[in-house]
């Protein structure tokens, strides 16, 4: 086996074994936890079953690309952009409530609106 | 009629005391919102006799303004000012932003910066302030010389249906927007503007483009009907 095999394989399986866990412990969904698992998967497999990779030649041939790692680098970026602009919508998501909770502690904490001469009254 | 005066801050100790002392000639109560400062402008701000409300996190003009109409819609205010902390307005002006209302003439008013002197603003404020009120013009139907001017009043039944949504520098236009596509009338007045040399707020390049985007697609948007209470 190939030192880069080896190193597939090992962070493949490691990464696998994390994501059952998370998902023993619930801390992620079924779908979610499918995807990753997918990909530990075709990781381990690129590096124990070395001749898989041919597999992508039809794919790769299929989109007019050069050779099966063109493909595999192409897709993984478009991957990676797809997954930023879903966690920026998601943290845009998380600001707009966590703003929401600001404004719903600050409201719950003010006093001394229901008279309104308060003010004057405590200056003079 | 009982007005309140709605000032959102933000580390503003040198100037807030100040500020709601003078304001408080004018207004039944002034509240302060603080914007999660880390100075003491709360506690200058209630020594002056604000009733202060505090953000834990900051949210920005826009968020603190929100948070003080919705307070303040929860007593019986008919007129609500609204007014920088920093200094650069001021407060003895009260009287002439709120004439209008007063005479049943409009149900908002702006005190305008550059009706009167506007050699004081900075010259690339003054620039991406006319543009901005050119577009927001553009979008709500209404003549607007200032349409990032914070110094306004607000009849209730405006703020009942016209609160902004958006957080930033955008709430200055997109609630005159609103209010204009709800038929409210909107006027403006002269105030004056005092620029000090250290002052660093205000929407920069970032935030003026935020802004032009906003008022393009509020003036696409088809007009919703917004029921005005009397």
């Amino acid at each position: 086996m190939e030192p880069y095999a080896i190193a597939a394989t090992a962070l493949g399986a490691v990464m696998l074994l994390l994501t059952v866990r998370e998902l023993v412990r619930r801390k992620k969904g079924l779908l979610q936890y499918s995807l990753w698992a997918m990909l530990w998967l075709a990781v381990i497999l690129v590096g124990t079953v070395p001749q898989f990779y041919t597999a992508l030649l039809f794919a790769t041939q299929a989109l007019g690309m050069y050779t099966p790692i063109h493909f595999v680098t192409t897709f993984s970026i478009l991957l990676i952009f797809a997954t930023m602009y879903l966690l920026a919508k998601r943290v845009a998501e998380l600001n707009e409530k966590v703003n929401k909770v600001v404004q719903h502690m600050a409201l719950n904490n003010v006093g001394g609106l229901d008279n309104v001469s308060d003010s004057r009254r405590r200056k003079e | 009629m009982r007005v309140v005066c709605i000032i959102p801050a933000f580390n503003e100790e040198t100037t807030i005391g100040r500020i709601v002392s003078e304001a408080l000639k004018h207004c039944d109560m002034v509240l302060v919102v603080d914007d999660d400062s880390q100075d003491s402008t709360v506690e200058l701000s209630r020594e002056a006799g604000a009733t202060v409300i505090r953000h834990v996190l900051r949210l920005g003009t826009g968020g603190a303004l929100s948070t003080g109409f919705r307070a303040a819609l929860r007593a019986d205010f008919e007129v609500f000012v609204t007014m920088d902390g920093d200094g650069q307005h001021n407060p003895n002006e009260i009287p002439i932003v709120l004439g209008p209302i007063l005479k049943r003439e409009a149900d908002i008013v702006v005190g305008s910066r550059l009706l009167k002197q506007s050699e004081s603003m900075p010259l690339f404020k003054r620039i991406g302030n006319r543009i901005l009120s050119t577009v927001t013009s553009f979008a709500s139907g209404t003549k607007i010389t200032d349409s990032q001017s914070g110094f306004r009043v607000y009849q209730r039944k405006v703020l009942e249906c016209a609160i902004h949504r958006t957080w930033d520098y955008r709430w200055a236009s997109e609630i005159l927007v609103k209010a204009a596509k709800a038929n409210f009338r909107i006027k403006e007045v002269p105030i004056t503007a005092i620029y000090l040399p250290k002052r660093q707020r205000g929407a920069g390049i970032k935030d003026g483009l935020k802004i032009l985007h906003s008022m393009i697609r509020r003036r696409l948007e088809p007009t919703r009907f917004l029921q005005s209470k009397a």
